[in-house]
């Protein structure tokens, strides 16, 4: 049982980063936030609950609806915000977008738009760390349909063989874009594919923040004694479709109203409210959060668009590329 | 520069490994076979021996050994993948194009991919199309990466100690019918710079552009066109990609015609971009057409005769350099 502190700061996390999902989805069907964009809205828990068992110096790997998870690593979240509406104030100078958000100062290496690329590349982060000896996990978001990449059993039968600190975050939100996973996979439980490559799998029910962190916890500390990579199979859902303005005629109505009727946010107030916590104390941080994030958002919107001088810089370390 | 010893290209490799490992503990090799067995060409024998713990023989997975190099690399240090066929890097062709190539990029320099990718390619000792394959033009639409093609000892012990060095990512394609040739090599570590080629025979009538195996065949054919009283001047690109333009352009603004050989099939290939450059850029030093002597738009075949038949040859470039002379 988490303390009521601890609960009271992810309930904090999870409300802002629902807003901030919710502000990304407006003006992304208005038009402002250029190209597509996945929302994370109904995966609060397993971002926010992965996030707070991380030090700034552990090594995170981000998905493509990685938005909430990318805003609670560290970085002030309003360049979070003006990166994903392509600002010169964001976090990547809107070299990157949705997709793409990294800080290397608090260990988010980002995602890569290639399912599956990023389950090798943290193989290199883990392994820098057993090089170097330093304590340092390595968190990796998958999805469902990432398990039908090649990397991610050449990645889990690699760190299972060397004993790489690697989390699998496996946050299985149903959903492949419209492919059920039942429908792309043999398995009626994903985690089995770990079991597979020997690697330590559990089943989490990823909508509840409690049973998150303390499944990641206990990975974490495995990771950190050099006992190897464990994987977490988070059971979530997505509520929007696969991008905004995706209406996921795919899915039955009953299915993503039995979802909602469990959601993550909620039953974290539930549970608070149930342990005695006043409730004027959880109104307070839904009005600051609000505000929060509507401070990102003017900041966003009144944040300029980069200049095209500098467009092709960092192609090379050493050189430029020729300009038209 | 000590004087040189007379060392095989594969052994230059070999001792360029060793000397950036003994001063340099953030690199670090792995790849199929490379440690206890020194690699399947023995490029990596002996290291093994001294640093067990930065040598790893891994998995058949490619992706997974240039996805950790990614990786690794991002936090500061500078792997040394060996891919054991070039042919090979097809499997792991996302980990370079997708992800080294834009690592920098991405990270805005924060961070850099100095990954240096080893892989022997080229033809000529009959293994057929899955272990033949010229690779750099499957890379070179992909800014951020650098290609680099050494062609004796010497060069191949400076570039690649310039490769490990560099903080891009290098594919590092060395040529396996090259691996038993012999030549001076200095003893001590030095760099040969990346990007700048070099001219290897100074001539007036002619520019040829080669790599690698295609060089010795070009200097051959200039010999037997030195007869006829044709000048040839010889251009070694080493680095493919991205390379060297004033080289080429200065060269062609004296002789006036270019030829380019290329070990590789003709279709999009490397000679195309070049081509294209020079027409495009310095049309008005040309005296001739632009010609290309290239393999042929084929899978590599196991026969020996069919093997050089779709190579090309010394007589190939004889008779394109007599062609472009008509002009």
């Amino acid at each position: 049982m988490l303390s009521n502190e601890r609960l009271l700061k992810l309930y904090r996390d999870m409300v802002m980063i629902r807003r901030f999902e919710e502000v990304i989805e407006t003006y992304a069907a208005n038009g402002t936030v250029p190209g597509f964009v996945h929302l994370s809205i109904g995966q609060e828990a397993c971002q926010a609950g992965v996030v707070d068992c991380l030090k700034k110096t552990d090594y995170k790997f981000p998905d493509h609806r990685g938005h909430g998870a990318i805003a609670l690593c560290g970085t002030d979240p309003k360049l979070v915000m003006a990166e994903i509406f392509g600002k010169a104030t964001g976090v990547n100078h809107g070299r990157g977008g949705s997709m793409h958000v990294n800080d290397l100062d608090c260990g988010n290496m980002g995602f890569n738009g290639i399912q599956g690329s990023t389950m090798v590349t943290c193989l290199g982060t883990a392994f820098n760390a057993v090089y170097n000896h330093t304590d340092a996990v390595t968190a990796v978001f998958m999805g469902d349909g990432t398990l039908g990449e090649g990397t991610c059993h050449e990645s889990m039968n690699m760190s299972a063989t060397w004993k790489l600190p690697i989390i699998y975050c496996l946050v299985n939100n149903q959903y492949a874009i419209s492919t059920k996973y039942t429908e792309a996979h043999p398995q009626q439980r994903l985690k089995t594919w770990g079991e597979g490559y020997e690697v330590p799998s559990f089943y989490v029910d990823g909508n509840d923040i409690e049973a998150v962190v303390e499944a990641v916890e206990s990975a974490v500390e495995r990771a950190r004694k050099g006992e190897g990579p464990t994987l977490l199979e988070f059971d979530t859902y997505r509520w929007q479709g696969h991008f905004a303005g995706d209406p996921a005629a795919y899915r039955p109505d009953e299915e993503v109203q039995a979802w909602k009727d469990r959601d993550p946010v909620k039953l974290c107030r539930k549970t608070m409210l149930d342990r005695g916590i006043a409730e004027g104390d959880i109104v307070k941080i839904e009005e600051e959060e609000e505000a929060h994030v509507q401070e990102m958002l003017k900041f966003s919107l009144e944040s300029p668009f980069p200049g095209i001088e500098t467009a092709t810089t960092y192609t090379y370390a050493d050189r430029e590329v020729e300009t038209r | 520069m000590s004087r040189g010893k007379k060392l095989s290209y594969g052994m230059a490799i070999n001792e360029a490994l060793h000397q950036i490992m003994e001063q340099d503990e953030r690199v670090f090799v792995l790849g199929e076979d490379v440690a206890k067995m020194g690699g399947d060409f023995g490029i990596t024998k002996g290291i093994w021996a001294k640093w067990p713990e930065r040598i790893k023989d891994t998995a058949l997975s490619e992706s997974a050994i240039l996805g950790l190099s990614c990786g690794a690399a991002v936090c500061g240090l500078k792997p040394v993948p060996e891919i054991m066929f070039a042919d090979f890097l097809g499997v792991g062709f996302d980990q370079i194009t997708n992800n080294a190539a834009k690592l920098n990029y991405m990270y805005q320099g924060k961070a850099h991919c100095g990954i240096t990718v080893r892989a022997p390619q080229g033809g000529g000792i009959r293994c057929a199309y899955h272990h033949s394959a010229c690779v750099e033009s499957w890379f070179m639409n992909t800014p951020g990466l650098v290609i680099v093609c050494p062609t004796t000892p010497y060069e191949a012990k400076g570039m690649l100690i310039s490769a490990i060095k560099s903080d891009n990512p290098v594919l590092f394609l060395e040529h396996k019918a090259l691996y038993n040739v012999k030549g001076e090599v200095p003893e001590e570590m030095y760099e040969i710079p990346l990007y700048e080629a070099e001219i290897e025979r100074e001539g007036s009538d002619v520019t040829i552009v080669a790599t690698q195996i295609m060089l010795e065949k070009a200097h051959k054919a200039a010999a037997q066109l030195e007869k006829d009283g044709v000048s040839c001047e010889i251009i070694d690109l080493r680095t493919v990609f991205p390379y060297d333009k004033d080289a080429i352009q200065k060269s062609v603004a004296k002789t006036g015609r270019l030829v380019i050989a290329q070990e590789g099939v003709k279709c999009g290939g490397w000679a195309a971009e070049i081509s294209a450059m020079i027409n495009e850029d310095v049309f008005e030093y040309l005296r001739g057409p632009v010609k290309r002597v290239t393999g042929l738009d084929s899978p590599m075949p196991f026969s020996p005769g069919l093997e050089d038949y779709v190579m090309p040859q010394q007589d190939d470039l004889v008779k394109a350099i007599r062609e472009v002379m008509e002009y």
